[in-house]
């Protein structure tokens, strides 16, 4: 892991280069160009909508549909930067071989570019949420449904909780990064994995109630699924910090800090120890 | 392309320093690919660590090397000798499986020209891009990249996509960011095959550049003829060994002979399944065999320029015939004509006025000298009757063998040696000096 951070450090020029060239790569090749990532969220958002609050008719409560929207945003948006990112860093390193195996090439930058440039793109998309929830909160504000247990009232906006989203995002780049390492490695023994990977990560997503409330989880007697599941601790926080000002819970916070340190490590660690052999596994 | 100031150690032994003036040394350095029958043999070996589910295959075995430094080497073998895993060892790319590597200096490689080129984005975004692979600073980048551009010849295209960029042009820009790189030891892969020939001057300049400078170029070919132009030092690579290592003429004895021997195994099984080639004629007489003879009279498909050799042509009669004439076409591979004889059209002629069913016979066409240069070439055979005014086809094998020229010496360029003489004069002042050359 140490050897890890330091080639980091030793290699931060072209990391930087890599994270400009992919977040270009984005949006140089179309016309509309950064408008995508505007667009493709709110596309995404319109149809998840459509589909779980139309047609399923997925019960809210008495949640308005506009906090229904605005609660689906926030999950689409953390989800889809980690998802992205662990699917792309099981293939980099095949994507790469022509770096990998003719050139001396820190190929541990990878998947770190990789989340960095995600977490990036997920930045320009929190700020368009923050957009329109600033337009709920204050412009046409709308009715929130009040959590039970809860002794303060709850409203849509943000605030000083605010500070607490750098520490989000840098423990979800520990645990995409963790896991994005672990599986780059893995798809060098095994194909496969990279195959896997996306229907392990579509079925981890429908697992996550992002578009759905967790009360449905658990009216089902399924609330051990949630309890397991670290993206449920992060998107729970996000939606906390960024459409109601509250500050996320501490033991939910220092369960996910734990998981990403320990994924982060194994990741690193299995990494790093076959690297030397990458060019021969090609 | 790498740029790297350390020096490798294999897993199974112990480090060392390195020898004091060689640019780059290698001590009994061996590697081992392992290969797995099942692709799950992989993964169980991965979950069970103690169990070996794998057999090795030794790419490399046990190569001593020493390279002093501002040495030009070649590193030369057929395919499969173990070059390019010698050169991904060399670099640092992979780590030997035994031994060590010790490197002093900075190494930039020509493995491939381009490698980690995004086509989408622009020539100047690539060399940005590039060069920070290769490890450069900010200001390192800045410095070079006017050059970098000068020299690639692509100022005019610098801004569009690497996508819309000829091969030529890609190459260009390649080599123009590897070698820009000011390595102390330069190790090209036959790189400089590509590019127009204005663009591999410039780039045999800048190598020679790299020389005059002391630097030492390591030169990695499977063509002899090249190797012999630009290295002093040539190392013969053969199934991951070092067969030979020596003076470029020593080594090219031992290459060619070896070459030749691989050449003729080679080409016996190509000239076995000959019949897939056109053949016609009314088949009065049928030529058999085709043989090529050396000088000492031993059969094979392999020649050298300038030496002796014959071609015999075995024939059966099978039905009487009239004035029948054997003739000889020599193509190149591509189906250039070189040269078509035959025994009638001559000053004496030899004309066969009468064959009888039964008969049997060797037609054989002696060479004093070899005329052709490096390349493969094939034969045709005509057997003709020439008894009516227009010849018609007996016997007619189109493309019947082939066989290959190997040129060691490297003195003429092209398809046929033509021996001339040559002679140069110069006036000083009223004082002429001449300077002649028969051979």
């Amino acid at each position: 892991m140490y050897a890890l951070l330091r080639s980091l450090r030793t290699n931060r020029r072209l990391l930087l280069d890599l994270v400009g060239r992919d977040l270009k790569a984005r949006y140089v090749g179309s016309t509309m160009g950064f408008f995508w990532s505007v667009i493709f969220p709110l596309l995404n958002l319109l149809v998840y909508m459509f589909v779980f609050s139309f047609v399923l008719k997925t019960r809210w409560g008495s949640q308005s549909n506009e906090e229904t929207a605005l609660v689906m945003l926030c999950g689409i948006l953390v989800w889809s930067a980690f998802a992205e990112t662990v699917s792309r860093s099981t293939n980099t390193l095949i994507e790469n071989q022509n770096l990998i195996q003719k050139v001396v090439f820190p190929s541990e930058v990878l998947p770190v570019y990789l989340t960095l440039s995600a977490l990036v793109n997920m930045l320009i998309g929190v700020v368009i949420a923050l957009a329109a929830i600033a337009w709920y909160a204050w412009i046409a504000p709308v009715d929130v449904a009040q959590p039970e247990l809860s002794t303060s009232v709850r409203q849509i906006g943000y605030g000083v909780a605010l500070c607490a989203l750098p520490v989000l995002m840098a423990l979800q780049a520990l645990f995409t990064l963790g896991l994005g390492l672990f599986f780059a490695t893995l798809n060098l023994f095994v194909r496969d994995v990279y195959h896997l990977m996306g229907v392990g990560l579509s079925v981890w997503m429908f697992l996550t109630p992002i578009f759905y409330p967790a009360k449905a989880v658990e009216a089902a007697g399924l609330g051990w699924v949630l309890t397991i599941n670290p993206m449920y601790w992060l998107i729970d926080s996000y939606r906390l910090v960024l459409m109601y000002d509250e500050w996320p819970r501490p033991p939910v916070m220092a369960a996910f800090a734990a998981v990403a340190v320990v994924v982060f490590c194994i990741g690193s660690a299995f990494f790093m120890r076959h690297k030397p052999r990458f060019p021969d596994l090609m | 392309m790498t740029t790297r100031n350390t020096s490798i150690t294999g897993a199974d032994s112990s480090r060392e320093g390195g020898a004091g003036g060689s640019a780059l040394s290698c001590r009994g350095v061996s590697k081992a690919y392992r290969i797995y029958d099942k692709p799950w043999h992989r993964v169980a070996e991965l979950l069970l660590p103690g169990k070996r589910m794998h057999r090795e295959y030794w790419a490399l075995r046990n190569v001593y090397l020493d390279i002093p430094h501002g040495a030009t080497v070649g590193i030369i073998g057929e395919n499969g000798a173990g070059k390019s895993t010698l050169l991904k060892v060399l670099t640092g790319i992979t780590r030997p499986t035994e031994g060590t590597v010790a490197v002093h200096g900075r190494v930039s490689s020509l493995l491939e020209l381009g490698a980690g080129f995004h086509p989408e984005f622009s020539g100047r975004e690539n060399i940005r891009l590039a060069c920070s692979i290769l490890g450069m600073s900010d200001e390192e980048i800045a410095e070079r990249y006017p050059k970098i551009v000068e020299f690639s010849e692509l100022a005019d295209f610098i801004d569009r996509p690497v996508k819309t960029y000829s091969s030529g042009m890609y190459v260009r820009l390649g080599f123009a960011v590897a070698s820009s790189v000011d390595p102390d030891i330069l190790i090209i892969d036959e790189a400089l095959s590509v590019g127009d020939e204005h663009f591999k001057g410039k780039c045999i300049n800048r190598l020679n550049e790299f020389r005059e400078q002391g630097k030492t170029t390591i030169f990695v070919s499977h063509d002899m003829g090249a190797v012999k132009t630009m290295c002093q030092w040539v190392v013969l690579l053969d199934r991951g060994e070092v067969l030979e290592q020596g003076t470029a003429e020593k080594v090219a004895d031992e290459y060619l002979k070896r070459a030749k021997a691989r050449g003729n195994e080679r080409l016996s099984a190509i000239n076995r399944g000959t019949n897939q080639y056109p053949r016609w004629g009314t088949g009065e007489l049928l030529t058999e065999e085709i043989e090529m003879l050396d000088a000492q009279g031993n059969a094979g498909h392999v020649f050298k320029t300038g030496e002796p050799f014959r071609v015999r042509v075995h024939w059966t009669a099978h039905k009487a015939a009239r004035n029948p004439v054997f003739g000889l076409g020599m193509y190149r591979s591509d189906g250039t004509y070189v040269n078509g004889a035959n025994h009638h059209w001559r000053r004496q002629p030899i004309v066969l006025e009468e064959v009888q069913a039964g008969e049997t016979g060797v037609v054989e066409m002696r060479f004093d000298a070899m005329p052709l240069l490096a390349g493969q070439y094939y034969l045709t055979t005509f057997l003709y009757d020439h008894s009516k005014a227009a010849p018609t086809a007996i016997d007619h094998r189109e493309h019947a063998v082939t066989f290959e020229v190997v040129d060691a010496e490297r003195m003429q360029h092209g398809m046929l040696f033509l021996p001339s003489h040559w002679s140069v004069e110069r006036k000083r002042g009223t004082e002429v000096l001449r300077a002649e050359s028969e051979a």
